[in-house]
């Protein structure tokens, strides 16, 4: 009896054991989680891929927030000079390597170029229709990513192949902006090779879209003549809306004159403070509002990117573009009889252009705001072909008449047309960027690019404050070199 | 435990009674051997008259008078008082047998799969009894550790019910440092404690060192708790145990803030320092105005009740138990916030056969809780510590609101009015237990043992107003819909929300042992186990949310009423599950109870290691040596007992996920204005990641002088990871997928735990006290993830990070600027590093590296929230029908962050405020008052860090039991009524609330986010056994 019992017992111990063997394996299917293994496999995948790789894009709202903060016509504001202390120091340009905004704009930014490369890595697993197209996407979107890069920050580390690893961590140096700049050029032929004229999908790039920014991408090295020609290409396909405040509300977006956008939505209810980027929402907006605000057609927000009474009084006589950027709360509030209350920097003026505005979020609403970037304007493209034409020495007569078409829409007829040439039309030009393009996300870049910033921006040192730094962590982690001056 | 029973027989039968002196003489023996008892303390009570037993045992007493009770005493056996109530025949000898007293040398310690006497341990152990749980009466069964075992550090929070942060022998681990909890053999964690009436617990056993936990391999690299609850007595008739009390708490300390008129004034200083206008024409106008926190703490009760009845036949013993506790939050009181336990324990063993028992232990707990907001910048103390005082609690029947504050800061009455929440937790937790002798001396156990929780959350979010333009407002001033009209005449509205949650863990685990215990040469004595063990733990929550609650109400409020459309509503879900499996063995050995051996492994498999490191080996061995029973040391004086103890091995932590290359389908993008789903990378995998691999070395020495009065335990330990598990920091330029965590690092922790105690007796007075000493040095040795350090907690608006991990220092300090004083004159300020924004009356910080730039580059280490030791007392003192026990506590050097203050321009601020700077000279160390603070004097900085150390008096229980003659009236065998208050008496210097902080992480604690206070309590109660 005994025995049986010690055999009885062994039999089980050594049943059970072996059924153990694999009991400490885990699959991510018991977790109902899709591996990259198995993935890239369908259409679907790549087009789902191709939806993350734009969906970056919407997380780059510091970077049109800083644009105009970082330059002289606007003010950081918030609610004291300690709100968001990494733009307080970008205003002042007392920035330095540590600083959440642009180690954020940094990281961002590397993740769309990483989202594009995963899709290069895995463009040869299944060959369909309109994949060649698709593709044109992708080459446009590591193209504007790799544009913001240099930008902001000058030399940085290229890699076009696949999404790196982390093994890849701390193995890359900081690649010559030419270098990276040729890279962009090419990414963005490609784009204009395969991409269509025109997309069944609003919110999705064209091959007009690579030309723009091709342009840009030119004029910002002044290879004037290519830029004129990649221009010439836009030329034409769009058209300036008459009513130039109507574009930037609710019902102008992606009109006529929109080539690139950003696009948002309040659709997605989004609650979490703690990703305020993975909403569908635009944050940028609920920054720009009025504090503690209660009135009618705009919403409360948080009182940055404060346009300055020097801008708003620089604005010709008779321009329609003035009121339309910026917003006289002082005057509004005693008109409607709305009130607010007063935050730091306060100017008694808003970014009009990109402002929470009633009724126009959803869920937590300071996340959800629909409001779209607009980053390439047709007024944009004309000015661009301007200064491409007359720095460029093509045509001057030709420049006259892109800058006159952008002033005629202003204000409302050719009594303002100007008819300087020469280095007079250069500064006509850049001055009608500052105006046009306000508040957009333009005017540090413009300045920067065009060697004006250390005469216009108080504290501007030149040779360091072109670029921003390297963040301290990917310094520290990276051992990527620093940017001359910090 | 084999008898426990008093058990004494007196051998002389009472024929009559008289009241003549008489002499009395008789013998003691043990109960166990009846050999005779040498030196025993024999007392007649209430008289100046005894005897001391001699060396057969025998005693004598002359004059003694019949109806007096003798008392006799003897350490290392339990006092027995014998009434002797008749003298006929005292000529005859009486004859007393004395029990041992188990609680203390040769008390049978549990140490995981198997027990041992507790002087034949040679790793490190503490233990606490049931006694001592009994006389803290906590809410949760760990609190009852903190101080009465050296070893551990308690941090506890105030918050009805919430875990505290535990930790054993320092903090070696970035991943998790809970120590593994074991209750009757089933494995638990402290987050399972919520669940246990602490009154079932019949002992705590801290497993310290890797000689005892490493039988619990990869889980015991935190220490392991070891629980045995309560169990019935064979043979014993049906005893129950009675106990109630009822209590109220209250906080103590309050913060000082501005009043109304002070608030003013600094207001209007403020302003004008900014170049602006006075705010507050007429600052006389306001008085005192409303202090926030008289509002809003409250008086709020406590109370306890249990039931036990146990008992058992020849083959059948039970233990079952009735248990609940309700305690109130003190902020707000019982409405809303409460925690509310209800338990039911039944414990039975029964044989099956002669060689075989069965063991059932089941546990059900109910718990109800509804919580307010705490620990953090919207938490209720913070808005009471920040609004606006001139605002007055109600206004016209509604709540007052601010005009000036728009942001977070409101009245803390609407907050709480406005907070609707509850959580409901279903557990029942237990085991099947058979043992079964398989021949003499080896025992073969099969357990199976499950936790099974089921819960359930619900919040709502109202619709609020805190005045028009907060950020907090999401409705008119009568509480109806904000709607608005775009200009293309879309209208939308704002809505209230519900949110529902359910959370099922089911956790199994099956193990099967062999126990083989041996002696060879009667010299020889082995105790052998070994076994495997089998589990899996699962969790899966599934919830939803939906907008437009009827009513506004919260008795409606439930996603079934609410009447959202299908894109208001929104559901999510998760799931995990991990399994292990283990082989484990130990063999422990004594020569003659003398040298002592033992040697213990465990081999460890995990879902949570990575593919090329699935199983990991984790081996220990401890020696012993008891000196005194050598020869040579019968010479030595004074010192009854001496044992050295030194033990080494390695333990492990496996406090990660499997990791694989997960696609992501979150992120989305917008095509023709509608959200379209996409893709991406969400996280890297690293097949490599195995346990953390932390080696630990122990050596310990116990002692007894004075005839066995005094015992003292030190130890020494030191421990160190050298696989440190966490994420690392990876370039930024890889983007933002989840990095995988590796085995990247290494930590170090040194330290000494002590205990002295002390067993003696003056007269009726029975004096028990002992000492608890912890300390531990911790220190992070190295990280290998590119920059040295990783962020813990960080506080306010704007977020500011205050806790590093890092290289070189201790895991979990403070982070910051150092000041140096006030800038006096603009001389001043430009004399020092450049600091942006800076005039005089600002803070001068240090330029740390001497750049001639004060920047971020110049923080450095300002603070360590960990105290350099902990010294915990317990004195119990039996005075005839009297007992009184004083627990007190202190803590040194432990360093806190105080991140309360909004700094809002009309936010409330500190009565400190008042000493601010005002012209040179006018303060040192206090900066001006500013609407604009261009020189950013709240940042993160040393101004805010204060030495935390405290003294507190836990505990103060004075206890009455009432004499036989009485209970015998009532009924009952024993009534004991006593009066106790918790935290009579804190001595710190610390500003806030409370110097004990904790959020319930190594890397988020000593932070004060107005933390929730520790009330005291006073109580009162009875325990009736019959």
């Amino acid at each position: 009896m005994k025995n049986f019992k010690t055999i009885l017992l062994l039999i089980l111990v050594t049943s059970v054991l072996n059924r153990c063997t694999d009991h400490v394996d885990y699959e991510a299917i018991e977790g109902y989680q899709i591996t990259s293994e198995i993935y890239f496999q369908q259409e679907a995948d790549y087009d789902a891929a191709l939806v993350g790789t734009y969906d970056v894009l919407q997380w780059l709202f510091f970077n049109i927030q800083l644009g105009a903060i970082a330059s002289e016509i606007s003010l950081c504001g918030g609610e004291s000079a300690t709100d968001y202390i990494g733009i307080q120091q970008i205003d002042d340009m007392t920035h330095y390597p540590e600083n959440n905004v642009l180690r954020q704009i940094w990281q961002f930014l590397y993740e769309g170029v990483n989202r594009a490369n995963y899709m290069e890595q895995n463009k040869a697993n299944i060959d369909f229709e309109g994949k060649e197209a698709m593709y044109g996407e992708v080459y446009f979107l590591r193209a504007y990513y790799y544009f913001e890069l240099v930008k902001f920050f000058g030399d940085v580390p290229l890699f076009t192949e696949a999404r790196l690893t982390a093994g890849e961590a701390g193995t890359l140096t900081r690649t010559p902006k030419e270098e990276v700049y040729a890279q962009i050029e090419l990414d963005l032929q490609n784009a204009i090779a395969s991409l269509p004229n025109s997309q069944s999908q609003v919110g999705r790039v064209n091959k007009y879209t690579a030309y723009a920014l091709l342009g840009k991408v030119l004029l910002y090295q002044d290879k004037f003549a290519e830029a004129a020609s990649a221009l010439d290409n836009v030329i034409g396909v769009y058209s300036l809306v008459s009513d130039y405040g109507s574009q930037f509300l609710r019902f102008g977006e992606n009109g006529p004159e929109s080539v690139f956008e950003i696009q948002y939505s309040n659709q997605s209810n989004w609650y979490d403070w703690g990703c305020a980027h993975c909403s569908e929402g635009n944050y940028a907006i609920i920054m720009n509002g009025p504090r503690g605000w209660s009135g009618p057609e705009y919403a409360q927000g948080w009182s940055f990117n404060v346009p300055t009474a020097e801008f708003y009084n620089s604005f010709e006589e008779g321009d329609t573009r003035r009121d339309a950027t910026v917003l006289d709360i002082e005057a509004f509030a005693a008109a409607t009889g709305a009130s607010y209350t007063e935050g730091y920097d306060h100017t008694g003026y808003f970014n009009n252009k990109y402002i929470p505005r009633a009724g126009e979020s959803g869920g937590q609403t300071e996340l959800n705001y629909l409001t779209n970037f607009r980053i390439i304007r047709y007024s944009d493209v004309l000015l661009m072909a301007a200064e491409a034409y007359n720095r460029g020495g093509i045509d001057d007569g030709l420049a006259q008449e892109f800058l006159n078409q952008v002033r005629r829409r202003a204000f409302g007829g050719d009594d303002n047309d100007i008819s300087a040439s020469g280095t007079a039309l250069t500064d006509a030009i850049w001055e009608e960027r500052k105006f046009e393009l306000s508040l957009e996300g333009h005017r540090f870049f413009d300045l920067v690019r065009t060697g004006r910033a250390s005469s216009l921006i108080t504290g501007f040192v030149e040779g360091k404050h072109e670029v921003f730094p390297i963040p301290q962590q990917e310094v520290d982690i990276s051992g990527l070199t620093q940017n001359a001056g910090y | 435990m084999r008898k426990s029973i008093l058990n004494f027989f007196i051998a002389f039968i009472a024929v009559s009674t008289g009241l003549q002196a008489q002499t009395i003489s008789g013998s003691v023996t043990d109960s166990e051997d009846g050999q005779p008892l040498a030196g025993v303390n024999i007392v007649v009570q209430g008289q100046n008259q005894g005897a001391v037993s001699d060396f057969d045992g025998n005693f004598t007493i002359a004059n003694f008078e019949s109806g007096s009770t003798l008392v006799f005493s003897y350490v290392g056996y339990k006092t027995l008082n014998l009434k002797i109530s008749s003298t006929d025949v005292i000529s005859d000898n009486i004859s007393v047998s004395m029990d041992k007293d188990l609680s203390e040398l040769d008390e049978v310690i549990v140490i995981g799969y198997g027990s041992q006497k507790l002087s034949d341990i040679s790793g490190a152990v503490s233990t606490v009894n049931a006694d001592a749980i009994e006389a803290s009466s906590p809410v949760r069964v760990e609190d009852a550790l903190q101080g009465q075992a050296s070893g551990i550090n308690i941090i506890s929070s105030g918050s009805p019910g919430s875990k505290p942060t535990v930790l054993i022998r320092g903090i070696t681990s970035y991943a998790g440092n809970d120590p593994l909890v074991v209750i009757d053999g089933i494995s638990a964690t402290i987050d399972d404690l919520n669940s246990l009436n602490p009154s079932d617990v019949k002992s705590v056993n801290v497993l310290k060192d890797a000689a005892l936990a490493s039988i619990y391999g990869v889980k015991g690299g935190s220490g392991v708790i070891v629980i045995t609850t309560k169990s019935g007595e064979r043979n014993s008739e049906t005893k129950f145990t009675l106990s109630t009390s009822v209590g109220t708490q209250e906080v103590v300390r309050t913060i000082d803030v501005l009043n109304a008129s002070e608030y003013a004034a600094i207001l209007n200083e403020a302003s004008v320092n900014a170049g602006e206008g006075i705010v507050f024409p007429n600052i006389s106008d306001f008085g005192v105005g409303t202090n926030w926190q008289d509002e809003v703490l409250v008086d709020a009760p406590i109370v306890n009740h249990s039931i036990t009845a146990s008992g058992g036949s020849e083959n059948t013993s039970y233990y079952v138990s009735a248990g609940y506790t309700g305690q109130d939050g003190v902020i707000a009181g019982g409405e809303k916030s409460f925690f509310n336990r209800t338990n039911f324990t039944t414990n039975i063993n029964t044989d099956l056969s002669e060689k075989t028992k069965l063991l059932i232990n089941t546990n059900y707990s109910n718990i109800k809780g509804k919580s307010l907001a705490e620990n953090g910048i919207t938490s209720v103390l913070s808005n009471a510590l920040n609004f606006d005082p001139t605002v007055s609690p109600f206004e016209n029947g509604t709540f007052g609101i601010s005009e000036t504050i728009t942001q977070e800061i409101v009245n803390p009455l609407a907050q709480i009015d406005n907070t609707y929440n509850e959580n409901k937790v279903d557990k029942i937790q237990g085991k099947i237990e058979l043992q079964h002798e398989l021949m003499e001396n080896l025992n073969i156990t099969s357990r199976f043992g499950y936790t099974y929780v089921n819960i359930y959350d619900k919040g709502f979010v109202p619709f609020q107003f805190y005045g028009t333009g907060h950020n907090q407002t999401n409705a008119n001033p009568d509480l109806s819909p904000i709607v608005t009209v775009d200009s293309e005449g879309n209208i939308t509205s704002t809505h209230n929300r519900v949110f529902e949650g359910n959370t099922n863990f089911f956790n199994y685990t099956y193990e099967l042992y062999g126990n083989y215990d041996f002696t060879i040469d009667e010299i020889h004595n082995f105790q052998t186990v070994a076994g495997f063990s089998i589990g899996e733990g699962k969790g899966g929550n599934i919830s939803a949310t939906n907008e437009d609650v009827p009513f506004n109400s919260w008795d409606y409020a439930d996603v079934s009423a609410a009447t959202g459309n299908a894109t208001q509503q929104t559901s999510s879900s998760w799931q995990y599950v991990n399994r292990n499996l283990s082989y484990f063995g130990r063999i422990l050995y004594d020569y003659d109870e003398k040298y002592y051996a033992s040697f213990t492994g465990r081999v460890d498999g995990s879902t949570s290691f990575g593919k090329n490191n699935k199983f990991g080996f984790f081996p220990s061995a401890s020696i012993g040596w008891v000196v005194s029973k050598e020869d040579f040391f019968d010479e030595v004086p004074v010192l009854d007992y001496l044992k050295f103890r030194a033990s080494y091995g390695t333990l492990g932590n496996d406090n990660i996920n499997p990791q694989f290359s997960l696609i992501s389908t979150f992120p989305s993008y917008v095509f023709n204005g509608t959200i379209t789903p996409g893709s991406s990378l969400g996280s890297i995998p690293n097949d490599d990641v195995s346990w953390e691999n932390q080696v630990q070395m122990n050596v310990g020495i116990d002692t007894r002088i004075f005839n066995d009065k005094v015992s003292l335990s030190v130890d020494y330990f030191k421990k160190t990871v050298d696989d440190l598990l966490f994420s690392p920091n990876l370039s930024l330029y890889l983007g933002v997928p989840s990095y995988p965590t590796t085995n990247i690092g290494s930590t170090e922790s040194t330290g000494i735990d002590a205990t002295i105690s002390l067993n003696t007796s003056v007269g009726d007075l029975s004096i028990s006290s002992d000492l608890n000493f912890t300390t531990a040095q911790n220190e992070v040795i190295s990280i290998n993830n590119g920059d040295k350090y990783i962020w813990g907690a960080g506080y306010g608006i704007p977020y500011r990070n205050i806790v590093r991990f890092e290289e070189g220092f201790s895991p979990g300090y403070f982070f910051g600027y150092v000041t140096d004083g006030i800038f006096q004159t603009q001389d001043e300020v430009n004399n020092h590093a450049t600091q942006n924004g800076a005039v005089p009356g600002d803070i001068r910080f240090v330029d740390i590296n001497s750049d001639g730039i004060v920047n971020d580059s110049d923080r450095t280490q300002i603070g360590d929230p960990f105290p350099d030791f902990t010294i915990g007392w317990n004195l119990n003192l039996d005075y005839k029908a009297f007992d009184l026990s004083v627990f007190t506590y202190a803590s040194v050097g432990n360093d806190i962050y105080r991140a309360y203050e909004r700094n809002l321009n009309y936010t409330n601020r500190f009565a400190s405020t008042l000493a601010r700077w005002t012209g040179p000279g006018t303060s040192f160390d206090e900066p001006r008052v500013t609407f604009v603070d261009s020189n950013n004097n709240s940042r993160a900085s040393d101004r805010y860090v204060e030495d935390g150390s405290y003294l507190r008096i836990k505990n103060i229980q004075l206890g009455y039991s009432f004499p036989d003659s009485l209970t015998e009236v009532w009924g009952f065998d024993e009534v004991r009524a006593y009066v106790q208050v918790k935290n009579a008496l804190t001595l710190t210097e610390y500003s806030g609330y409370d110097p004990e902080i904790s959020v319930g992480g190594v890397l988020n604690t000593g932070i004060d986010y107005g933390t929730y206070p520790q009330p005291r309590i006073w109580s009162m109660g009875v325990n009736i056994k019959f």
